[in-house]
């Protein structure tokens, strides 16, 4: 512990989140006598969000079972994920009982501490002095991390392990997610493997797992997520991640078993039953990816995390059983409630999907038409797995340009990923145009490749302005190629290392770069270039 | 076809989760119980030692119904066992701070003997209710001293309660001792603290070596001494 003095919880402004004016009542008079004035209280999640919205907060103390709306767990997300509580704030979940839900990271967003109910008074001071401990420690590793400079969080780590061995596990626990996070694998794995030279920790085990599926190595991922399991059942986390490591196996029939399992443990969670239903339906069991489709829009409806996925799903699934009309419905609904291009280019193709499924041509066509007029007007196109499967489609119902199109687009993007190039080959194949693909693949290649060089060559010559400039075009062209958005990143620092600070290319640098976070990228580059950025910004500001 | 109600229905759902509303209860009679005595002195309260009685024999209640309903769903596989690493200083000041009423109104003097960077695997919750029965029961049992001492010993984490009473009694000995070599029955005689914590202790297991409790009389005082050893 570095620091011993009593922390003056009388000076904290409190929010009590919590259904029954009872227990927020009780929790009130526990913080008065600490001292505490600054005290608000909400009665559910959307009052606590509005109140985490007005004011910052130094201390949230919040139920996990609120009845209806959002959890206790939706609540904190959306707090962290939209930026309503801060690093510094602590967040001490109040729970009638412990659950496989807390234990073992279950879920991303990790409270400081659970309280477990009835909460007294000492238990309470005891876990705010504990999180308030544990906080001087990581403040400024997590705000690095959220800052993303993964690098400048790894040497804050290093730094600490020598003057807090009290926290030493956890911070090299830290340390390891960051350095996969930083594309050094086998950092990491060291890491795992000296943790669990003496003892079977669980996250070691499931980090070395990660590691093994990142590297495609299934069969030990999943040998060793079985081991997990054998161990602590209630490690939802290797759960999921062995579900995966059956899935990359081609082992559905398992992996569906697995989600199962898991879903009884912890079922209120949105993607894993959208993981569910996705598998499920693939094995034709439509009445249990039904099933975990609803249950997982039904949990998502007040999560920040939501998505879109199971929507689409279970359209499909309801044009199977029951005709178009709830499909339709459920399509409108998505639309309304994700206002996206991409999403609206997703519900356009599972319409032309369920009609070709049911093997209505002429309204299959028709959708795809649509679809194909969508496409050249959208600002953002969807990822490029979905658009292999849009162009699939069009091809299907007989249109022959749009989706080269859209193939031209894909293989801009990805011009090195050889895989996907051989994904896109299969779907010329299918729309039988095997030869004119080939030809027309490579000609892509080539395309991306001359520009891509251009601007290594400009940078070279020191002509940066003008590097700068070819790269923004070829940004506009390709917004989704990872090679460009991480070279103009490279560039505009090299402009302002030679030419000074400026706050709007920075902006650019950095939007750039956190485009190609989105994509699949080169770990190792992108930390080296976040942290010149962030190097630029503090030194600036 | 009748309307009669079973009166014997699955009973063991009954007990639990009246086990688990009494708990609640009991746990507000002791808070209360708590603020009488410290905002009082034996002068100002008429009945102080039989209130700080009382408080020790609500706390005992309640550590009970704790272990039941935690050896309940043990027993139902529904208990999410997490062995993590702790810090042993931050686990013994939140079990000290727990029962520091007790000790005040009794006027038992607490020590204790670790080293503050010490971390340890375990799971916290049932490992604060097994050290929270043994101080208590030594409470009980002390003159006036209780010591708590904390090291590892052959990759063990021990955990030893001393105190500087008579030492336990023969017969209380000797259950330890079965419960030490596993003898896993529990009769009417085992007390039900002792058996929650040689179960507790059995379920942290390190590659192969499982932990356990011994009962002892000796150490500091030549009192009894609860062990607890952790893997």
């Amino acid at each position: 512990m570095t620091t011993n003095a009593p922390v003056a919880w009388a000076e904290k402004s409190y929010l009590i989140v919590d259904d029954f004016q009872n227990m927020r009542e009780m929790i009130k008079q526990m913080l008065r006598a600490l001292g505490a004035k600054k005290i608000e209280q909400a009665a559910n999640g959307a009052e606590a969000i509005k109140l985490l919205k007005a004011h910052r907060f130094d201390v949230v103390l919040c139920d996990f079972n609120m009845g209806a709306g959002r959890s206790g767990q939706q609540v904190l997300e959306e707090a962290r994920v939209t930026d309503l509580i801060g690093p510094a704030s602590i967040w001490l979940m109040v729970t009638a009982e412990k659950s496989a839900e807390f234990v073992m990271g279950a879920a991303e967003q990790q409270p400081d501490e659970y309280l477990l109910k009835p909460v007294t008074e000492t238990v309470l001071v005891s876990r705010l002095n504990r999180a308030w401990g544990r906080k001087q420690i990581f403040r400024d590793i997590d705000l690095a991390y959220t800052a993303k400079d993964y690098l400048k969080a790894i040497r804050l780590c290093d730094e600490n392990i020598a003057k807090a061995p009290v926290h030493a596990t956890e911070l090299l626990r830290m340390k390891a997610r960051l350095l996969i996070k930083c594309g050094e694998s086998t950092q990491a794995s060291e890491i795992f493997e000296k943790i669990l030279a003496d003892r079977d920790v669980i996250w070691a085990m499931t980090g070395l797992a990660k590691i093994y599926l990142q590297d495609s190595e299934f069969e030990k991922a999943q040998k060793l997520l079985e081991n997990v399991i054998e161990g602590q059942a209630y490690c939802i986390e290797a759960y999921d991640l062995l579900a995966l490591a059956l899935q990359k196996q081609n082992q559905l029939v398992e992996a569906e078993k697995v989600l199962i399992d898991v879903a009884k443990l912890s079922p209120n969670s949105s993607v894993r039953q959208k993981n569910l239903g996705e598998i499920s339906l693939k094995l034709g069991n439509v009445e249990i990816a039904e099933k975990a489709f609803r249950k997982s829009i039904a949990t998502g409806e007040f999560s920040v995390t939501k998505n879109p996925d199971a929507f689409f799903g279970l359209a499909r699934i309801c044009a199977g059983k029951r005709g178009d009309k709830e499909s339709q419905l459920l399509l409108t609904n998505v639309q309304k409630m994700f206002d996206t291009d991409s999403v609206r280019l997703r519900a356009q193709i599972t319409e032309g999907l369920t009609y070709h499924d049911s093997g209505q041509w002429a309204k299959a066509r028709q959708s795809a038409d649509a679809l194909g007029r969508m496409l050249q007007t959208a600002k953002e196109k969807p990822d490029a797995h979905l658009c292999l499967e849009m162009a699939e489609l069009m091809f299907a119902t007989g249109n022959k340009e749009a989706p080269v199109d859209l193939l031209q687009d894909v293989v801009k993007n990805n011009n090195e990923n050889q895989a996907l190039l051989a994904d896109v080959q299969r779907v010329f194949d299918k729309g039988r145009m095997s030869e004119k693909g080939a030809e027309l693949v490579a000609a892509w290649c080539n395309e991306a490749k001359d520009t891509m060089n251009k601007g290594v060559l400009l940078w070279k010559e020191g002509k940066l302005d003008e590097a700068a400039d070819w790269l923004r075009n070829a940004r506009k062209e390709w917004p989704n190629n990872t090679r460009f958005l991480m070279n103009l990143t490279h560039v505009l620092i090299s402009c302002m290392q030679k030419t000074g600070y400026d706050p709007v290319l920075l902006d650019e640098a950095r939007t750039s770069l956190l485009q190609a976070e989105k994509l699949e990228h080169d770990r190792k580059r992108f930390a080296k270039l976040m942290e010149s950025l962030e190097a630029l910004r503090v030194a600036n500001t | 076809m009748t309307n009669e109600l079973n009166p014997q229905p699955d009973l063991m759902i009954f007990l639990a989760s009246s086990v688990h509303d009494m708990k609640n209860s009991v746990s507000v009679l002791s808070s209360h119980l708590e603020n009488l005595l410290a905002e009082n002195t034996a002068d100002t309260l008429p009945g102080y030692a039989q209130t700080a009685k009382m408080l020790y024999e609500v706390k005992r209640v309640n550590c009970n119904l704790v272990q039941l309903l935690t050896l309940y769903k043990v027993g139902e596989q529904h208990y999410p066992f997490e062995s993590s690493e702790h810090s042993v200083d931050e686990l013994v000041k939140e079990v000290l701070m727990q029962n520091q009423s007790v000790f005040e109104s009794l006027k038992i003097e607490v020590t204790t003997d670790y080293q503050s960077d010490l971390t340890w695997y375990f799971d916290e919750d049932l490992i604060n209710g097994v050290i929270s029965h043994a101080l208590n029961n030594a409470s009980n049992y002390t003159e006036d001293k209780i010591k708590l001492i904390i090291r590892t010993v052959d990759k063990f984490l021990e955990i030893r309660v001393e105190d500087n009473g008579r030492g336990y009694p023969k017969a209380m000995l000797e259950q330890g001792a079965l419960l030490a070599r596993g003898v896993s029955f529990a009769t009417g005689s085992t007390g039900l603290g002792l058996y929650f914590s040689a179960v507790v202790a059995g379920m942290h297991k390190n590659r192969g070596r499982s932990g356990g409790i011994t009962l002892e009389n000796g150490g500091t005082w030549n009192g009894g001494c609860f062990v607890l050893r952790l893997p």
